[in-house]
C-alpha cells in the first residue's frame, strides 16, 4: 500500500473549520490507515484504487465531505483556450499512440507540494499506469515551452538534457545509464524509434514514458504548469490526467484546455459520468433502510452528486473517480458517506448447519491417537529446500517442483515428503532432553501434469534405545486405533534408512509408505547423536 | 501433622543436634552417608530453611620442592655453616660441595654476619642456634598446616624464598541447624515420603499450539453454521487472480508477491463459458488484451479465496455458509512478522438476507468467541469486494488497535461472469496473527521452528 506524509496544520488549512482531532478520527473512515504520527506530521497508507488520496489536496476533499464542511461533486472548470496545441504524428501509432494534456495556470507550488506531486506521479505510474506501460505522466513548467508541440518519434541518437542532468546525452545513453532508463527502457522494446514530445523550436519537452527534459523542471518559482500523459489507450491516459487536473485545481490553479489532434487523438473532455443504482440494492447490501434523501446526502458526503428518480438513484461521478465501475461501488460510497461507524452489527440466526470436512475430522482423530502414543505434533513449511529434502536424506529427486525467484533460500521447492522436515527438527533440538518423539500430517506435492496434492503422515522417535520394533508397533497401533486398518511390512532398501532395518508399509497389498531406522549417514548429515527411527505413509488414497 | 523428612535429612538433623557445627566431610563420617547423599540432604534442608550453610576459606601451607629438600638436608645456610664447623674452607671447595645452593646460602650468611670471608677462605663469625625458618620447616614437615597452627613471623622468611612454601586456599562449608530446625519433630514412620519436595519434569505429548488455534477457529466457524470445504494449495492463476477480477497486468500478480511454479501450466482451468465471460469482464473493465496463457500459469495460492470462488462457481448456491481454511503463500522476505507460508481462513455467506451489517454481526460473534470484545470496523480496499471493510481489534498489551480480518461483498464483476447470481459476502484473514496474540509471541517464525523448548512449555489454554 502506498504511503503519504501529511501535516495536520496544512490539512486543517485546506479542509476548513475542523480540529486536528476531527481529522485524525475521520481519516480511517475514508479508508486511510494511520501508519504513524509525530506531533504535526502523520503518515498514512491509502488504497491504490484512490490515487487522488496521494496528496493532501485530495485527502482534504474527502475530509470536507465526511465532516460536512463541503459536500457534493468537485467540478472541473476548464477554460477553453486555443493557445496550446499538440499534433500527433503517425509514427507514434505503433509505439505509444495516445497523448493528452492540460494547462494549469496562476498557482504556486511550495517544496511540500512539489514533493507530493512527484509522489502522486509515481503512484499513478505504478497503479493505473501499470508501471508506466499503460500510461505515464509528465508535469512541466509551462513558461519554458514554446507551443505548438508535436508528439512524434525520434531515433536513439536524439540528444537532449534530461531531468536531473546537466549535459546533453542521447536517448541510448539515457536508457543505459540513468535509473529510470534502466527500469523502464524495456517498455520501448527493440524499436529503433522512440516516442518524443518536441516544442515549436524542436526542443525536447519529454521522452515518454522515461523522462522529462531538464529545461521544464518544476520549481518553487513555477507559476504555470503543463501536464501531458501518453499511453497505449486514450481512456486510461485521460483517467490519469483527470486525477492530476482535479488536484491542481484544488491546489489553486486555473485549468486551461489543450488542443490535441491527429491519429485518432482529441482534446480530453474529463467529463463526469452517470450511473444509476436502485435504493433497494443499497439497503439490502448494507442491511439498512435509508430513504432517498439520506442516500443522496450520503453520496454527497462521498463527494458525488445524486438525484432520485422513483426508487432509482442517479449518481454523477467525476472523471477522477474511475475506480467506480457500477452500482455496487456506489453502495460503498453510500456506506462511507453514511459512516461505517454508524453501521451497527446485527446477528441473524443461521439458516444453515455447519459441518467440519470429513478429512479434517479424520486428521484430528489421528492427532489425538498420536498424542496418546506420546508423540508431539510438529508443523513444517510445505515450501522447503533441496538441502533438507534431498541432500540431507541422500534421496535422489525425480521431478522437483520449484517456485520462481523465491526471496528465501530455505523456501524454493515444494515438499514431496514430510520426514526430512522432522529430521531437520531433531537436528535443531539436540540440546533438548530425550526421548524426542514427533509427528506431522500435511500436504505433499507430486508432478502429475501439472500437480497432485496428497496428505502424508510421518513420525519419528529419537532416543538411545530407538529401534525398528518400537516404531512398527507404534504405527501399527496408530493406524489400527485411528482407522481400523492393519498394515504389513516388507523389507526394502532406501538411501535414508539403514539396510536390514527398513521396510515398505503395505495396506491391502498396496505400498503406502516406508518405515525403519534412519541410517548413520543421514543422522550424521543432520548432526544428530542418537538413534532415530521413523516412518511416512500416504493417507490420501487408501485411508482418508 | 509433623513434617515428613527423607531418611537422609533425618540423619543429618540428628547428627547436627549432637554436634552443631560440622563440615560435609564431618557429616559423612558421623552419618555414614555418601558425599552425594550429604550434598543432596544439605540442599533440601537449606531449601526448607532448616539448615544454614556458611562458607569460609582458609590458607593451608605445605612444603614446596626446595622446602622439602631443606627439610631433609637442612636449609642451604645451615649446610654452609655445618661445613665451616671444623674451621675455614676454600671457596672453591664449598662451591663444589653445595652446588646450586652455594650462592643463596652465602648471600644470607654474609648479610647476617654469620661468616667472614677473605679472598680465598671463609670462616664462621658467629653461629646462631636456630636459623630463621628452621622451626617452621620442621613443624610443617610432610604435613599441611593452617595459618593458626604456624608462627607467621617465622614463616614469612620462607614464604619469600622460591618454591619453599606452597599456599593453598581451602574453602570449607559449615552446616548448622536453623532455629526452626532445633525443635522440629522427627517422625519415625518409614513409609511416608516428602510430598512437598520438587519432582522431575515430564513432557506432555500435544498437538501443535498453532494447530490448536486452527482447530478452535474451525470449530467456531462450524458453530456459526459454516461448512468446511477443502481445496488445493497449487492453483491456476485463473482461479487465484482472473476469476477474482485482478487484471493480468496488475502489480499484485507479479513475481515479487506471488510464487509462480516453474514451468507449470494448467491444461484445463475452467469451463469454456467461465473462461469466456471472465476474459470479457477483464477486457471491458480493465481495457487490455486478456491472455489465456497467463491464466494457465500455476501459482501457490495467495489466498484461500481461490478455493472459495471455484466452489461457488461450481455449485452456484442460493443460500450457503461455507468456509475454507489452509496454507497460503507470499513471496516475501521471512522476518519476525512475515512468513512465506501461513494459514488463512475465509468464510462466505450467500443468500438474499446477506448484508454487510449481518456480516459485521457474525464477525463480532466470532471475535467474542476467541476472547476479543473490543472491535471496530474501518473501510478498506480489496480488488474483489465492494464495499470492503477491515476489523480493528484493540490489543491491551500493545495498547493499540491492530488490523485483523478483512471482509466485503464480492463484486458483481467477480460473481456475474461465473454465473453466481446471489450476493456473496466474504470474510477472513490470517490465523497466525490471532495465534500470536494468544500465545503472546513477538516472532511469527516460532510457529514453524518446532523448537521443543517452546512446544513443551507453551500453555494450551490462554
Amino acid at each position: 500500500m502506498p504511503v503519504v506524509e501529511l501535516s495536520y496544520t496544512r490539512l486543517q488549512k485546506l479542509v476548513g473549520k475542523v480540529t486536528k482531532k476531527q481529522i485524525s478520527d475521520s481519516l480511517p473512515f475514508l479508508g486511510l490507515d494511520i501508519e504513524s504520527e509525530n506531533k504535526d506530521s502523520v503518515r498514512i497508507e491509502y488504497s491504490p484504487n484512490r490515487p487522488d488520496y496521494s496528496t493532501d489536496f485530495g485527502i482534504a476533499l474527502g475530509l470536507q465531505g465526511l465532516l460536512g464542511v463541503k459536500t457534493g461533486i468537485i467540478k472541473l472548470n476548464i477554460k477553453k483556450s486555443n493557445q496550446y496545441l499538440i499534433s500527433v504524428k503517425p509514427a507514434v501509432t505503433k509505439i505509444r499512440p495516445f497523448v493528452t494534456g492540460i494547462v494549469a495556470k496562476n498557482g504556486t507550488v511550495d517544496d511540500k507540494t512539489i514533493k507530493q506531486l512527484m509522489a502522486m506521479q509515481e503512484d499513478l505510474h505504478f497503479g493505473i499506469g501499470r508501471k508506466r506501460k499503460k500510461s505515464s505522466i509528465g508535469i512541466h513548467d509551462l513558461d519554458k515551452i514554446q507551443f505548438p508541440l508535436v508528439y512524434t518519434t525520434t531515433n536513439r541518437n536524439h540528444k537532449f538534457i534530461p531531468l536531473n542532468s546537466e549535459k546533453e546525452i542521447t536517448v541510448s545513453e539515457i536508457l543505459s545509464t540513468t535509473d529510470v532508463g534502466k527500469d523502464y527502457g524495456s517498455l520501448l522494446g527493440q524499436s529503433s524509434q522512440v516516442p518524443i514530445i518536441l516544442d515549436k523550436n524542436q526542443n525536447t519537452v519529454s521522452f515518454p514514458p522515461i523522462i522529462n527534459a531538464a529545461i521544464t523542471t518544476v520549481t518553487t518559482k513555477t507559476r504555470n504548469l503543463f501536464v501531458e500523459v501518453t499511453g497505449l489507450n486514450k481512456d486510461d491516459a485521460e483517467d490519469m490526467l483527470s486525477v492530476v487536473a482535479t488536484i491542481l485545481q484544488t491546489a489553486g490553479f486555473t485549468l486551461e484546455s489543450v488542443n490535441i489532434s491527429g491519429m485518432k487523438n482529441s482534446s480530453p473532455k474529463l467529463e463526469s459520468k452517470k450511473i444509476s443504482v436502485n435504493s433497494s440494492l443499497i439497503n439490502q447490501s448494507l442491511g439498512l433502510n435509508l430513504n432517498s434523501s439520506k442516500i443522496i446526502s450520503s453520496l454527497k458526503k462521498s463527494r458525488l452528486d445524486a438525484i432520485s428518480k422513483g426508487t432509482n438513484i442517479i449518481c454523477t461521478i467525476p472523471s477522477y473517480r474511475f475506480d467506480i465501475f457500477g452500482p455496487m461501488d456506489l453502495v460503498e460510497e453510500v456506506a462511507l458517506g453514511y459512516g461505517i461507524h454508524n453501521l451497527e452489527p446485527t446477528l441473524s440466526p443461521s439458516q444453515t448447519i455447519g459441518n467440519t470436512n470429513p478429512v479434517s475430522v479424520k486428521l484430528k482423530s489421528l492427532d489425538q491417537t498420536m498424542i496418546g502414543l506420546g508423540y508431539l505434533e510438529a508443523l513444517n513449511s510445505s515450501l522447503t529446500s533441496k538441502r533438507v529434502l534431498y541432500e540431507m536424506t541422500n534421496r535422489i529427486p525425480s521431478t522437483i517442483i520449484s517456485v520462481l525467484d523465491s526471496k528465501s533460500q530455505e523456501h524454493t521447492i515444494l515438499r514431496d515428503s514430510i520426514l526430512p522436515g522432522l529430521l531437520e527438527n531433531l537436528s535443531r533440538n539436540i540440546h533438548e532432553s530425550y526421548p524426542q518423539k514427533m509427528f506431522e500430517t500435511g500436504t505433499v506435492f507430486q508432478y502429475d501434469d501439472p500437480i497432485s496434492e496428497k496428505i502424508n503422515f510421518s513420525g519419528i522417535s529419537a532416543h538411545k534405545d530407538a529401534n525398528f520394533t518400537e516404531i512398527k508397533s507404534m504405527l501399527q497401533s496408530a493406524l489400527k486405533i485411528g482407522f481400523g486398518i492393519k498394515i504389513e511390512t516388507k523389507t526394502v532398501i532406501h538411501p535414508t534408512f539403514e539396510d536390514g532395518h527398513c521396510a515398505t508399509v503395505i495396506l491391502n497389498g498396496k505400498t503406502i509408505g516406508l518405515i525403519g531406522k534412519i541410517n548413520s549417514k543421514t543422522i550424521e548429515n543432520y548432526k544428530i547423536r542418537i538413534p532415530v527411527v521413523g516412518f511416512e505413509v500416504s493417507l490420501s488414497d487408501s485411508i482418508l | 501433622m509433623s513434617q515428613v523428612f527423607h531418611d537422609i535429612e533425618k540423619k543429618i538433623i540428628i547428627s547436627l543436634r549432637a554436634n552443631p557445627k560440622q563440615t560435609p566431610e564431618m557429616l559423612e563420617k558421623s552419618t555414614q552417608l555418601s558425599p552425594d547423599q550429604i550434598r543432596r540432604g544439605i540442599e533440601w534442608l537449606k531449601l526448607k530453611d532448616l539448615a544454614l550453610v556458611t562458607e569460609s576459606q582458609t590458607s593451608v601451607f605445605s612444603l614446596g620442592k626446595n622446602g622439602t629438600e631443606s627439610f631433609q638436608k637442612g636449609l642451604p645456610e645451615r649446610r654452609l655453616l655445618n661445613l665451616l664447623q671444623n674451621g675455614p674452607r676454600k671457596i672453591s671447595d664449598l662451591q663444589k660441595e653445595l652446588g646450586s645452593v652455594f650462592g643463596p646460602s652465602m648471600g644470607l650468611a654474609r648479610k647476617n654476619n654469620w661468616i667472614e670471608a677473605n679472598s680465598e677462605q671463609i670462616s664462621i663469625n658467629k653461629s646462631p642456634l636456630d636459623l630463621p625458618g628452621e622451626k617452621t620447616l620442621k613443624l610443617i614437615g610432610n604435613k599441611k598446616l593452617s595459618k593458626t597452627e604456624i608462627d607467621f613471623n617465622d614463616l614469612s622468611g620462607l614464604l619469600s624464598r622460591p618454591d619453599f612454601i606452597v599456599e593453598d586456599i581451602i574453602k570449607t562449608k559449615e552446616i548448622t541447624l536453623s532455629d526452626s530446625a532445633k525443635d522440629i519433630e522427627l517422625s519415625d514412620s518409614t513409609g511416608d515420603i516428602d510430598v512437598e519436595a520438587k519432582v522431575p519434569e515430564v513432557f506432555v505429548a500435544r498437538t501443535h499450539p498453532l494447530k490448536d488455534t486452527i482447530d478452535e477457529i474451525r470449530e467456531i466457524f462450524v458453530t456459526l453454521g459454516f461448512s468446511e470445504i477443502l481445496g488445493n494449495m497449487t492453483q491456476s492463476s485463473f482461479w487465484n487472480f482472473d476469476a477474482l477480477f485482478t487484471p493480468q497486468d496488475h502489480p499484485a500478480r507479479e513475481l515479487q508477491d506471488t510464487f509462480y511454479l516453474d514451468k507449470m501450466s494448467a491444461k484445463k482451468i475452467g469451463t469454456s463459458e467461465q473462461i469466456r465471460k471472465v476474459s470479457e469482464s477483464h477486457k471491458k473493465n480493465w481495457r487490455y488484451q486478456w491472455d489465456i496463457n497467463e491464466a494457465r500459469k500455476m501459482v501457490l495460492r495467495t489466498h484461500t479465496t481461490s478455493v472459495t470462488i471455484k466452489h461457488l462457481a461450481e455449485t452456484k448456491p442460493d443460500e450457503a455458509r461455507i468456509f475454507s481454511l489452509g496454507r497460503v503463500f507470499r513471496n516475501e522476505k521471512v522476518s519476525y512478522k512475515h512468513l512465506v507460508e501461513f494459514n488463512q481462513v475465509e468464510g462466505v455467506v450467500v443468500g438474499k438476507d446477506a448484508s454487510l451489517r449481518n456480516l459485521m454481526g457474525i464477525q463480532r460473534e466470532f471475535y467474542k468467541r476467541i476472547g476479543i470484545t473490543k472491535i471496530k470496523f474501518w473501510p478498506t480496499f480489496f480488488p474483489y469486494t465492494e464495499p470492503s471493510l477491515q476489523t480493528m481489534v484493540y490489543n491491551e498489551k500493545l495498547g493499540k488497535w491492530i488490523e485483523l480480518f478483512g471482509m466485503g461483498i464480492f463484486r458483481p464483476e467477480v460473481t456475474r461472469p461465473l454465473g453466481i447470481t446471489k450476493p456473496v459476502l466474504a470474510w477472513g484473514g490470517g490465523i497466525e496473527r490471532i495465534a500470536m496474540l494468544k500465545y503472546d509471541l513477538n516472532d511469527v517464525r516460532e510457529f514453524y521452528n518446532n523448537n521443543l523448548g517452546w512446544l513443551r512449555s507453551a500453555t494450551k489454554c490462554q
